[in-house]
């Protein structure tokens, strides 16, 4: 059966300070599954995956080029379209971020404050969301006695996944996840693929990732990036 | 090669704090023993309750309790809001060129001599207040509310620039990332996280309004009243004490500027308390 494409980029092109990061970039992924995006230190794999929810923005002295689509519905969306909002679309594609960065409030705070921003009551239907993500990461049953305390007396590993509950909050379409292992234990990493494995058929993943072994067990396809250039499209692992 | 260990240097930072409370300590105390005989015999209450008039043997302060107040409070109404708003727009706002000028000219007025601000204040402020407004001469508490708040809100600005700068961007992406915009971010991150910083420059801010000698006196008219309104001259303790400073050693006038000196002081302290307090409760609120 033919994949659906879920993104598109077309001659995305980024630089930041007047150096060139992503060169011409044009690539699609699938949706509902794991794209694993490799290669060297400074190659731009975190830049690329900034340039799919707009988060370089915030950045001064960037300049990006070129097309990305990504399909909501049965559209596809020029994601830098003037009229596409973008507060929109980082609800539609959440992100979790290499080092965990939970906010400096409660465990339960933290994870329904996605929706605090969208401006959703946060009522009883708020808290059994809360329970749903918690227990879609597996940290529920680590929690569920101590939502009230800071979400920074958890421990590394507990709280990337809390920062992935966060994320999924929102019931995003696409995920990025930007090494979202490489400060975690082996136990803590474990976890956090079997989670990603589990999300895969829900939304669309895409992993930067330093370990190859890694990307072999998780990922539909892989994608590498040297000096901004994207080589090695797409190769299929899995079925 | 001199080794200096750790309980060494503990010693050293002990015995600095130390000295450091002695004499705040020894000057609340050189106060209190210079200003006694003004307290003794049951004057203290005619201090606070009688007008000043020395010929007719009346050292009361009240209306420079009443004219410090006045200036220092307003001061801080005005210059709180537009140092934040200031602030905002250094580090939050416009992180370009903008900001880099805006922020070294306000680097620049935290150098300026205080008695540049008041010169500035008459030659400049006075006539516009006066010709504007057309009441009296222009020396009035508005004036030097305005030339205050110029004098303080530099370095409220810096201190909560600082303050913005320091919060982990990490937080700032969480917001983001989630679909929250700069505003929330701001509301919900910025501003709570630097709650520290704010407090501690407004209360700088305002132990710099309360303690101004040189602007209120240039400025404020030094007329000995209450201020009924923002057009009225006052005279502040400062500028009292300023005035006063030449009348013989001896004299019950010359004593009344160690109660000026008191009040100050105990205005300072409890004000700075104060602000620590409800800034002490909105941090653990947070």
């Amino acid at each position: 059966m033919a994949e659906t494409v879920k993104i598109k980029t077309r001659n995305l092109s980024f630089s930041y300070n007047g150096k060139r990061i992503l060169r011409n970039t044009s690539i699609d992924f699938a949706e509902n599954k794991i794209a694993a995006i490799v290669g060297p230190s400074g190659s731009g794999k975190s830049t690329f995956l900034l340039t799919l929810n707009r988060l370089w923005e915030s950045i001064p002295n960037c300049n990006l080029e070129g097309r990305v689509e990504m399909k909501f519905g049965n559209t596809f969306h020029d994601i830098y379209q003037k009229k596409y909002p973008v507060t929109r679309l980082r609800r539609q594609v959440g992100m979790v971020f290499q080092a965990p960065n939970p906010l400096p409030m409660s465990i339960y705070k933290n994870v329904v404050f996605p929706l605090e921003l969208a401006g959703r009551k946060d009522g009883e239907d708020a808290r059994i969301m809360v329970e749903q993500c918690l227990k879609k990461v597996g940290l529920w049953g680590e929690v569920c006695d101590r939502l009230d305390t800071s979400a920074l007396s958890l421990s590394g590993g507990q709280q990337q996944r809390l920062c992935i509950a966060r994320a999924m909050m929102l019931q995003p379409e696409v995920l990025l996840l930007d090494e979202p292992t490489s400060s975690l234990d082996h136990k803590a990493a474990a976890a956090i693929e079997e989670l990603l494995v589990d999300l895969k058929g829900q939304c669309t993943v895409l992993v930067v990732s330093h370990y190859l072994d890694q990307v072999q067990r998780i990922a539909d396809s892989i994608v590498e990036l040297q000096d901004g250039d994207m080589k090695g499209r797409s190769l299929v692992f899995a079925a | 090669m001199i080794r200096i260990n750790e309980k060494t240097i503990e010693k050293f930072f002990f015995l600095s704090a130390f000295f450091s409370a002695l004499v705040t300590c020894s000057i609340f105390a050189f106060l209190f023993v210079l200003g006694l005989p003004l307290f003794s015999g049951g004057r203290f209450f005619s201090i606070i309750t009688q007008p000043w008039a020395p010929h007719l043997g009346h050292f009361g302060i009240y209306p420079m309790i009443a004219g410090t107040l006045a200036v220092s409070l307003l001061t801080m109404v005005v210059a709180f809001p537009l140092s934040l708003g200031c602030a905002i727009l250094i580090s939050v706002v416009d992180r370009g060129k903008m900001s880099w000028l805006l922020r070294k000219t306000v680097e620049m007025m935290t150098g300026v001599p205080t008695v540049i601000y008041g010169f500035v204040g008459i030659f400049l402020l006075v006539p516009l207040v006066r010709e504007i407004f057309e009441a009296g001469s222009g020396m009035c508490v508005l004036s030097a509310v305005l030339m205050l708040t110029l004098l303080v809100s530099p370095t409220m600005i810096l201190f909560f620039c600082d303050s913005f700068e320091r919060v982990p961007r990490s937080y700032g992406d969480a917001v983001l990332a989630v679909g929250g915009t700069e505003i929330q971010k701001f509301l919900y991150v910025t501003l709570p996280h630097s709650w520290t910083g704010i407090v501690i420059g407004f209360t700088l801010s305002l132990g710099r309004a309360l303690g101004d000698t040189l602007v209120a006196l240039m400025i404020a008219g030094n007329a000995v009243q209450v201020p009924g309104s923002l057009f009225d001259s006052a005279r502040t303790l400062t500028s009292h004490i300023a005035l006063v400073f030449a009348a013989d050693y001896n004299s019950m006038e010359f004593k009344a500027i160690f109660a000026c000196g008191i009040f100050l002081y105990l205005f300072t302290t409890i004000l700075v308390c104060a602000v620590r307090l409800v800034g002490g409760r909105r941090k653990m609120a947070g």
